[in-house]
């Protein structure tokens, strides 16, 4: 079955001079059932979110008023002129707007803004954590970022009457007496109780679906055509969902789509095979003393995931979501525009590819002018800003 | 709990050949690769007779046979999930000693990010965990049946959409 019509006039179909039928531009926009059913997969909006279950902390709004403190708080940085906010910045959805991140130094990688991150598995461009709380814990002891230690972060916050306070409450021991590492992982984990607590809202593309779903031709009307052609690209020729699908626009894991991952003379951003290195060894992940759930299921990711040759030059399937506000893009901030990206799909080099033999998802889509304009124009659709992108 | 499971071939195959496996129609997600594969090992003469558990499905060749299921039952993409493998008794000195399970996407020459673990239940009884297919699209499973002396590979292909 086809599914209806979604806008007025007639379907006119021209030759294009190359031979090939291409849609006018005022043509009704059909899906398929396979079409539509990986179009109503991408929702609904907003899933049920649970708590971390690893993280005592998560959920509680004691945790989350401490966490939304210490987002700020430039103590956690060695020379206190450096906080969270600094690369995410709640004024930018999270992020920074930078291609690489200034902390301490410019860093190798661009800051993923911070969105619906209960849905993740992995944390940042190579998931070198497996949890909220691991990821929010790296930046404050790695050197270009805040560059602090456990032991200074402890020394500066433990004077602070009113933190301790909130740390006795949410933990139940004295932030002063804790083991260091202890205390800095808890401090993590009420940055993670605040993160987690950073939605994206309804955007365009999701009143289509569900209006899809209900079959209510007025309500997907209201959808712009241009989006509609895109979004046929996105589920169809583009291959976009093999990747990006679900909810949140993203299957969690990593691929290699032909960034290049050379930072610099004989330096090569390895991506998620070292990711995978960093997080096995990390006496942070789940798999060691700081899971406060350490039967659960939680960590059977950390436990079965295997470093292979292909894993080099791999970096995160980000969400989509809010994807028109949080450029630029990539994991080194290399693509300004999502016309960039589109761009970048439609003309990608193979050869940078680093994946093994064997037929690859990748593969240049050779997009028309106006089919990268309609999958740019229905990838803005995914904000919940009705004017990002514009 | 095991039972005994009828045919799902006419019973003239069964009788006919007394080393063909005994089943019952599996739970839904038995495809029809398997059902395929399973008639050409109900003529087949090496394996024993196998009750098939309730909630299983079958997968043979002429030279194995397994009942299998998934936990949960319906795969999904980006979903760890588990796997319950029993091996067909065997003859003395051809018992399948472990089961390895994999699976490879052929259209994109790759297969899982994570390596399952398999732990053995009893003789012949396999549970495997850490399974996860990431990608939507067609996906090859093989359970490589390991014995004293070969190596037997079963397939099942799955198409998962996102």
């Amino acid at each position: 079955m086809k599914v209806a019509a979604l806008a007025g006039g007639l379907a006119v179909v021209a030759a294009t001079a190359s031979g090939l039928a291409e849609v006018s531009p005022r043509a009704a926009v059909t899906f398929s059932e396979e079409e539509r059913g990986a179009i109503l997969a991408h929702g609904p909006w907003p899933p049920p979110i649970s708590i971390d279950a690893s993280n005592r902390a998560s959920g509680r709004p004691d945790a989350i008023a401490l966490g939304r403190r210490l987002f700020s708080d430039t103590r956690l940085s060695l020379d206190g002129t450096r906080a969270c906010t600094t690369c995410h910045d709640p004024a930018r959805r999270f992020a920074d707007g930078r291609d690489r991140s200034i902390g301490l130094a410019k860093t190798d990688r661009n800051a993923i803004a911070l969105a619906n991150l209960r849905l993740n598995r992995w944390f940042g461009w190579a998931g070198a954590a497996d949890s909220l709380w691991a990821q929010s814990l790296r930046p404050v002891i790695d050197p270009k970022e805040l560059g602090a230690s456990a032991e200074l972060v402890q020394r500066r916050l433990a004077t602070d009457t009113s933190m301790a306070a909130a740390y006795a409450g949410i933990f139940g021991t004295e932030f002063a007496l804790e083991p260091a590492d202890r205390a800095l992982v808890n401090i993590a984990k009420a940055l993670a109780a605040f993160q987690e607590t950073i939605t994206t809202g309804r955007t365009a593309f999701d009143e289509f679906r569900d209006a899809l779903e209900r079959g209510d031709r007025e309500g997907m009307d209201r959808y712009p055509l241009e989006a509609q052609r895109g979004l046929k690209i996105f589920v169809g020729k583009g291959r976009c969902t093999a990747c990006h699908f679900g909810p949140n626009f993203s299957n969690g894991e990593f691929d290699d789509v032909g960034v290049p991952f050379f930072i610099g003379p004989g330096r090569v951003d390895q991506g998620r095979h070292a990711g995978i290195a960093a997080v096995r060894t990390s006496p942070f992940n789940l798999l060691g003393a700081f899971n406060d759930d350490p039967a659960g299921p939680a960590s059977a990711q950390t436990r079965h995931v295997e470093q292979q040759h292909r894993n080099w030059g791999e970096f995160r399937v980000p969400s989509l979501r809010n994807v028109a506000n949080t450029g630029p893009y990539m994991h080194n901030g290399s693509l300004a525009t999502l016309e960039d990206v589109v761009r970048h799909y439609s003309e990608v080099d193979i050869e940078r590819l680093h994946g093994d033999d064997g037929a690859r998802l990748i593969q240049p889509l050779h997009l028309s002018a106006r089919e990268a304009a309609d999958l740019a124009r229905f990838l803005k659709t995914l904000s919940d800003d009705p004017h990002a992108g514009k | 709990m095991r039972v005994p499971t009828p045919p799902l071939f006419p019973p003239r195959h069964i009788e006919n050949k007394p080393a063909a496996c005994r089943w019952r129609k599996s739970a839904r997600h038995a495809a029809y690769l398997s059902a395929a594969v399973a008639f050409a090992a109900l003529s087949a003469t090496t394996a024993t007779a196998c009750l098939i558990p309730e909630g299983f499905a079958r997968l043979a060749s002429p030279e194995a046979e397994i009942a299998y299921r998934w936990q949960p039952e319906r795969l999904k993409v980006g979903q760890f999930f588990e796997a319950e493998v029993i091996a067909c008794p065997a003859p003395a000195g051809r018992e399948v000693r472990e089961v390895v399970l994999d699976a490879q996407m052929p259209a994109h020459g790759h297969g899982m990010n994570y390596r399952p673990t398999v732990t053995a239940l009893g003789p012949g009884r396999f549970r495997i965990t850490g399974l996860m297919l990431h990608m939507a699209g067609r996906w090859r499973l093989t359970f490589d049946l390991v014995r004293d002396d070969a190596r037997t590979r079963l397939v099942r292909e799955v198409e998962l959409r996102p």
